[in-house]
């Protein structure tokens, strides 16, 4: 290369990265979906009627407030003059509602919207109207009450109540088991705002009122962070002295999906029995066995005894951090001899960690894998017994050395193989572009004609490693459910939901289970759905909060169509020999513009997921894929497959708003034109009357003054609407992941000569 | 060395062979049979005198990484193998010439005869010169048949009285193996703890200046060390002392006597209030507090101000700021603000509940888990490296510094090599795991014996806590856990005299051992008998930090007027006044923010907060005020990071700075609000007073300030300004003229 063309690439490689950097800063993520980012009220008293306000992204033409429990019904909220006020809701709480953790969500344009926690207590509820960030204007609570407020940013919240000696008083508060963004500080202070007690770590404040008096408590983030998303439940309690410590209902974490295993009772549960720290101290136990202990105190270690034979093989499974506690179980199960008088310890097996199943994103540049982590800290493990004799089984927590906290419970089981399978799914993420990670709540609001694709996880118990077919149900109306089977001895699978292009506006929830043949005994489990409580643009900004649904809303919004979508030409099953080349065309239905002329597809699907990736037209209406069978070593069956990848949509967002938006443009602009002529009018019949005549004339001239005045203001809003309208309509590049409808194939064996 | 390894060496250069007999014979003729019948050792006789020429010190052949021009020696001859072969083998054979000793490389270089970087060390008529010459001639050996080992070296007198300007001239014994005691006052190294208050020659001869107190000289031969300890008595009549009101009295007090140094009487409730409220809390009294205080006839009054403080926030944010700089929470990146507001509050809340010291440190050593659920696992995102953490960890928690003694024999100390990778295998089972945050691990438990690698034998060393033996520690026990048993261990000689030592420091002004994290034999104490009586307190409250303040602050030591009487000007260190301290750059704006009634916003933190409450160093960057006043970046576990001296900066900073100007100017501020109210000039003068100084005005100070309010002020045109602007801007001057006293800017 000489000097000329150095300089010459050097600057074209300068140019396309400036050039890359102007497309990725012009592109958005994903199109839109509409979220219910915050309620308030987050919960109400059982058997009462509550007024909640609620916010949203991209939620207009707002129909329904639903809920994920019955007893939980909202109508809109009706101003002075009949009609709805906006995103107000009256929401009724049925007396046998059962208390805890339920779901809010709208039914909105582009349909069925992310879920928002709304709880349901028994203690009397109040809203925080105002912030009170001083001492001096601290909000009074009664004890026994709870308070839904909003955190002011870089302020504190005080309230005050007042309390006898020797009174056991609980301060909680609901924040991250809520859905907040917020990293909850309680203080409970003297009346002059002066600190006693702080808790920072999520935890409760348990005090014991050193004298009758009023008390000062105050709330903060952490890093004093705040704003609408900021929202806590506080609860000021008093119990008995010695009640165990209960707190305020949270969601459930995504990892605990995996507990309990299917039947599992705990009425014939153990309790460990200290002292058990040392070997010499071990408990005796008989296999099989389920054990509750705990944690407690600081560096606690459980040890347990028991005699096995050679060849048993036993499975052992802790839950704690599915329990919602912040530990980490470790085992370590030792055989036991004795030489003269020593005890010889052999390690048998150490088990830590329910590691996830399929690799989960880093904290690096860009995703390499789900922001999701369907393990756990805590234990699924074998111990195969080498040696007759007594065995010791060592738990310990290896984030409890310092920790003093009996909450810090587990259970242990020991058992015989009893191989099954636990499931969970979420909304596919994959890399949109350089450095994406986005970690976006996704509710499944279909478009028209679109398809999306869930990734399914399963946690295989006690060696079950057959394949796993995934199914759902109870779908609305136009929506197919393919399920992608999670292959024998792997943990993937795919779920592919369809929306017809005519599929009409509706919303179901739906059953989404996975069926397996366990020692040949057909067995079906849940799936469950997590997702993430709010839409992160960027994890490294703002760490991503999945957890677990409460159940999987299904909807169509009837609104948007898809931008594309790809399908094989023939609903039918596409046939061909092993060790053969498939062709498969694909007819494109393309319903927007993109940004490039091809998209790079790859496939999902066992046998076919190694396709290489393969570039289709975005600006033709068919292509083809190509399968060399023989390259894939694809064996002889049956196969469900699909095509996955990513383009750039010229995205025009509601254009329906910018007819509406004109029309009611046009229509205020006549009627200002109305009131204006008849202001003209008034104004002449003013010059021609005389005396009492006059005076009334120049009453009725002000009374329509007043009325153009107000006519202009509608033209002026009504333009700002269009305007508006107009600007969201424009066409916008927006990458997201496009997913082909499911192609049935089927391999016939080689013919053998 | 072996016969066989001297057998290779003079098989690699057999001239060597020739040399050594050519040496046998000129030697014999030259040398007188005394001589002859001592062979000179390269152990017990070159290294000293190497040492004691400087040859292996760290700046000159002793440099890590390659000494000087090409020769290397082991700094301050702990490796005398590898020292031998670095002389005898490498040079090609120029550094030493036994058929010619004179001749020798070594002997021209360090007598100057040929160029020298270190100029000349040794004389030719020196015993060092005479002793290295006839090692040479000896034939260079490494050491002979039943040679013995140098066991230990005393100083005699190890201890005396010296007095003013008086003389001592030590005496230094070398020990050995064979029973066998060798002088060697004229080749040990000598050095003072403290130079102002005694001089010591390279002939041990010591030389007191007039600073009454106690001072020590730290004899040093072959990795051995020695001490002589001397008070220097001021002599003068010390006819009352205060009343003892607790051990921390009677031990000042005695030492006092002893020293003949009488003290200063104890100090008036202004000062008391205004120096225990900075001390303990980090603030000025408020106005209403000073006013009660000097109005209360309560004879307990002084105690009831500190068990406020104790109580209050104040001290829990005060304590927690101190702390939080030595731990390092640094803010690197933005992400870091959780893990940093969630450390310092951890830190913050544990005082705030007087959790005890051990409980606090054994939380911090062995944390596990994610920031969030345990906030002392912060640590671990700053101090990654297990070498940097055992570093910190002695220094912080036991005063000991074992940097050294990861490449080689700490010089001023008994610790080894073995030493400092015993500490750091007590973080060998540090196991980490990233979390979602970027930078940030969680920490666990890794199961597995602990064991830390010397680098230099190679072999793996077991978790040993200087010196000693924790036992064995099973593989599922976390080692860190063991590490804190012992550091709250009774018989820990450490972990509670550098605590209590760093506390004194912190009311005191100066440690009773200086610096307050470098404790060992060869540093002694200025109180010892006081230093192991606060120890034992402090051990026996189970490591109260509060009441270990209390009694601090409740002596009346601690209570001394600041203002020195005819005899103790010069005393620094036997605390017979109060040592004024200016005040620290967070003290120091809070308080000018309490007299002017100005804030200053520091972001992510709601209005109004404190600068000593500030959680970590990220604000030091927006306020120059912080930043000139030495705010600590929080780099080092050192308290010497935070910048206490005066600075012209400062000064001017504090005459003419412009946030300086603007605080002054505040709206609403206390100038704008004194020029606005209606009352006598002289009662909102006392306010300024009692805010800035917890007092009333003088007579004298109240009339200046008085004549001052009611000058006419003209602009630059000679024009009178107007009335209101007039009167704002004289109580601007009168504060900000009393914001530049040193009874402002000094805790006194």
């Amino acid at each position: 290369m000489n000097n000329h063309q150095h300089v010459v690439s050097v600057a074209a490689i300068i140019a396309a990265l400036l050039g890359a950097a102007a497309t990725t800063s012009a592109q958005s993520v994903c199109l839109p979906a509409p979220r219910l980012l915050t309620t308030m009220p987050m919960g109400g008293q059982l058997g009462s009627e509550v007024e909640v306000t609620i916010t949203g992204q991209t939620i207009e033409d707002l129909e329904q407030l639903l809920f994920s429990h019955p007893g939980i019904t909202a109508k809109p909220k009706l101003g002075t003059d009949g009609n709805p006020e906006p995103n107000k809701f009256m929401v009724t709480i049925a007396s046998d509602c059962p208390p805890g953790i339920h779901e809010a969500r709208v039914m909105s344009r582009l349909g069925v919207s992310s879920s928002r926690v709304f709880t349901v207590g028994t203690l009397v509820e109040v809203k925080q109207d105002q912030p009170a960030t001083t001492v001096a204007t601290a909000m009074p609570l009664q004890v026994n009450s709870i308070c839904n407020a909003t955190l002011p940013l870089r302020a504190v919240n005080h309230y005050s109540f007042e309390a006898k000696k020797s009174q056991r008083i609980i301060v909680d508060c609901a924040a991250k088991g809520i859905d907040s963004k917020m990293n909850p500080v309680l203080i409970i202070a003297d009346a002059e705002g002066r600190d006693l007690v702080v808790e920072r770590r999520g935890g409760a404040l348990d005090f014991t009122v050193p004298d009758d008096g009023t008390y000062v408590i105050k709330v903060h983030e952490l890093t004093f962070k705040g704003g609408a998303e900021y929202f806590y439940r506080l609860v000021v309690q008093e119990v008995a002295a010695d009640a165990p410590l209960s707190r305020l209902p949270s969601v459930r974490s995504v990892s605990s999906f995996s507990w309990p295993p299917a039947d599992f009772s705990r009425s014939a549960s153990t309790p460990e029995t200290e002292p058990n720290n040392k070997h010499a101290q071990a408990q005796k136990i008989s296999l099989p066995c389920d054990i509750t202990g705990s944690f407690f105190p600081a560096a606690d270690v459980d040890t347990f005894e028991f005699v096995a034979k050679k060849g048993d093989v036993w499975w052992v499974e802790v839950a704690s951090e599915r329990l919602g506690r912040p530990t980490d179980a470790s085992i370590i199960v030792q055989h036991v001899s004795v030489e003269g008088s020593d005890e010889k310890l052999t390690d048998v097996v150490e088990l830590s960690d329910i590691l996830s199943p399929v690799k989960r994103s880093s904290n690096g540049y860009a995703y390499d894998g789900p922001p999701y982590n369907a393990g756990s800290a805590d234990i699924l493990g074998k111990v195969e017994i080498k040696e007759d004799g007594v065995h010791r089984l060592q738990l310990s927590d290896l984030f409890g050395g310092t920790r003093n906290d009996p909450r810090n419970e587990y259970c242990l089981i020991v058992r015989k193989a009893a191989p099954d399978f636990a499931l969970v799914a979420w909304a596919l993420h994959m890399e949109l572009r350089n450095g994406d990670r986005n970690a976006l709540s996704k509710p499944i609001a279909l478009r028209g004609g679109s398809t999306m694709a869930f990734e399914v996880v399963a946690v295989r118990r006690d060696g079950f490693d057959g394949e796993i077919e995934l199914s759902m149900e109870d779908l609305p109306t136009g929506v197919t459910a393919v399920g992608l089977k999670i292959p024998a001895g792997q943990s993937r699978g795919i779920m592919l939901l369809t929306a017809q292009q005519d599929a009409p506006r509706g919303m179901h929830i739906a059953k989404f289970s996975g069926r397996a043949m366990v020692d040949g005994v057909e067995v079906i489990r849940p799936c469950q759905m997590a997702s993430m409580a709010w839409p992160v643009t960027n994890a490294w900004s703002e760490i991503p909060a999945p957890r677990l649904l409460a159940d999987i809303p299904v909807s169509v919004g009837g609104s948007e169509f898809a931008a594309i979508s790809i399908a094989a030409t023939e609903s039918k099953v596409w046939e061909a020999t092993a060790g053969a080349t498939l062709q498969v065309p694909l007819k494109h239905i393309l319903r927007e513009d993109f940004s490039g002329a091809t998209m790079g597809l790859k496939a999902f699907g066992t046998g076919f997921d190694r396709t290489p990736k393969f570039d289709v037209s975005l600006k033709a209406d068919q292509s083809e894929a190509v399968f060399n069978l023989g390259t894939l070593k694809t064996v002889p069956g049956d196969y469900l497959i699909a095509f996955y990848g990513s383009a750039v949509t010229k995205y025009r967002y509601n254009p329906e708003a910018v007819t509406a938006a004109e029309f009611a443009h046009k229509r205020a602009q006549q009627e200002a034109a109305d009131v204006a002529k008849e202001a003209e009018r008034l104004a002449q019949d003013a010059t021609a009357a005389s005396g009492d005549q006059k005076t009334e004339a120049e009453k009725a001239i002000q009374a329509v003054a007043e009325k153009k005045k107000a006519a202009d203001a509608a033209v002026a809003a009504a333009a700002k609407r269009l305007q508006d309208a107009k600007k969201l309509a424009q066409p916008k590049d927006i990458v997201d992941i496009i997913v082909s409808e499911p192609i049935a194939i089927r391999i016939k064996p080689a013919e053998t000569k | 060395m072996t016969s066989r390894d001297m057998d290779r060496l003079q098989r690699l250069v057999p001239w060597h062979l020739v040399g050594f007999l050519l040496a046998m014979l000129t030697g014999a003729l030259s040398a007188s049979a005394g001589e002859l019948e001592r062979t000179v050792s390269f152990v017990n006789d070159v290294i000293p005198v190497l040492t004691k020429a400087g040859c292996n010190a760290g700046g000159c052949h002793g440099k890590a990484g390659g000494g000087q021009n090409g020769f290397q020696l082991s700094l301050l001859g702990f490796e005398p193998q590898e020292d031998y072969e670095h002389l005898v083998l490498e040079g090609r054979g120029r550094r030493l010439f036994p058929a010619d000793p004179d001749r020798s490389l070594m002997l021209m270089k360090a007598t100057g005869q040929v160029s020298h970087g270190g100029g000349v060390r040794l004389v030719a008529t020196s015993e060092g010169y005479s002793l290295l010459r006839q090692w040479i001639q000896q034939g260079k050996h490494f050491n002979s048949e039943g040679e013995p080992d140098l066991v230990s070296i005393v100083v005699d007198p190890a201890r005396g009285s010296v007095k003013a300007h008086g003389y001592q001239q030590l005496k230094s014994l070398a020990h050995y193996s064979d029973g066998s005691v060798r002088d060697i006052t004229g080749l040990a190294l000598y050095e003072c703890n403290d130079d102002a208050m005694a001089e010591v020659t390279d002939a041990g001869l010591v030389t007191a200046s007039d600073i009454p107190g106690k001072v020590a000289v730290m004899v040093r031969y072959q990795g051995k060390i020695a001490v002589y300890s001397a008070s220097v008595p001021l002599g003068a009549p010390v006819e009352t002392l205060p009343a003892s009101r607790n051990f921390v009295d009677e031990l000042v007090f005695a030492n006092l006597k002893e020293l003949g140094v009488p003290p200063s009487p104890v100090c008036d409730d202004a000062t008391f209030l205004r120096r225990v409220s900075i001390d303990i809390g980090g603030r000025l009294p408020t106005e209403t507090e000073a006013r009660e205080f000097l109005a209360s006839a309560d004879a307990d009054k002084r105690d009831r101000a500190i068990e406020s403080l104790l109580r209050s926030p104040d001290y829990a944010d005060y304590f927690a700021n101190k702390w939080t700089a030595l731990l390092k929470n640094r803010r690197d990146d933005a992400s870091d603000i959780t893990s940093n507001f969630a450390f310092h509050s951890w830190i913050r809340d544990s005082l705030l509940a007087n959790k005890p010291y051990d409980q606090l440190v054994r939380e911090l050593l062995a944390a596990t888990g994610t920031v969030i659920a345990n906030p002392p696992v912060a640590w671990y995102k700053r101090v990654k490296d297990p070498k940097s953490q055992i570093e910190d960890v002695a220094q912080l928690f036991l005063g000991v510094r074992m940097q050294c003694a990861q490449c080689h024999h700490h010089p001023f100390e008994r610790w080894s090599q073995d030493d400092y990778y015993g500490l750091a295998a007590f973080f060998s089972q540090v196991g980490r795991k990233p979390t979602d945050t970027r930078g940030e691990d969680l920490i666990f438990h890794k199961r597995g014996t602990a064991g830390s690698k010397n680098v230099k034998t190679g072999l793996t060393v077991k978790p040993a806590a200087l010196g000693d033996n924790v036992g064995e520690i099973a593989p599922d026990e976390d080692p860190r856990l063991r590490l804190a048993d012992w550091m709250s261990g009774e018989s820990n000689p450490f972990f509670a005299k550098a605590l209590v030592n760093r506390y004194w420091k912190h009311f005191f002004k100066r440690g009773l051992i200086e610096p307050e994290d470098d404790i060992r034999d060869t540093n002694p104490s200025t109180n010892p008998e006081l230093l192991a009586a606060l120890e034992d307190h402090f051990r026996k409250s189970d490591f109260n930090l509060k009441d270990l303040v209390r009694v601090i602050a409740s002596s009346h030591a601690y209570q001394l007027s600041a203002m020195p009487n005819e005899h103790n000007l010069a005393d620094r260190q036997n605390y017979s006044r109060y040592y004024p301290k200016r005040l620290q750059a967070e003290v120091l704006l809070d308080a000018f923010h309490q007299l002017t009634g100005a804030t200053t916003s520091f972001a992510n933190l709601p209005a109004g907060t404190r600068a000593v409450a500030l959680p970590d160093n990220s604000y030091n960057k927006s306020s120059p005020f912080l930043r000139v006043f030495g705010r600590p970046e929080s780099t080092s576990v050192c308290e010497c990071e935070r910048v206490q001296s005066a600075s012209l900066a400062q000064s001017l900073h504090l005459i003419n700075a412009s946030d300086i100007k603007s605080k002054l100017a505040t709206s609403n501020g206390r100038a704008d609000r004194l020029s606005k109210e209606e009352r006598p000039d002289a009662e909102k003068i006392g306010e300024l007073y009692m805010v800035a100084f917890s007092r009333e005005p003088r007579p004298d100070e109240l009339r200046i300030a008085l004549d001052y309010l009611a000058q006419e002020r003209t602009d630059a045109a000679g024009k009178p300004v107007d009335k209101t602007k007039a009167t704002r801007e004289n109580f601007e001057d009168l504060v900000w003229a009393l914001t530049n006293t040193k009874e402002f800017l000094f805790n006194h």
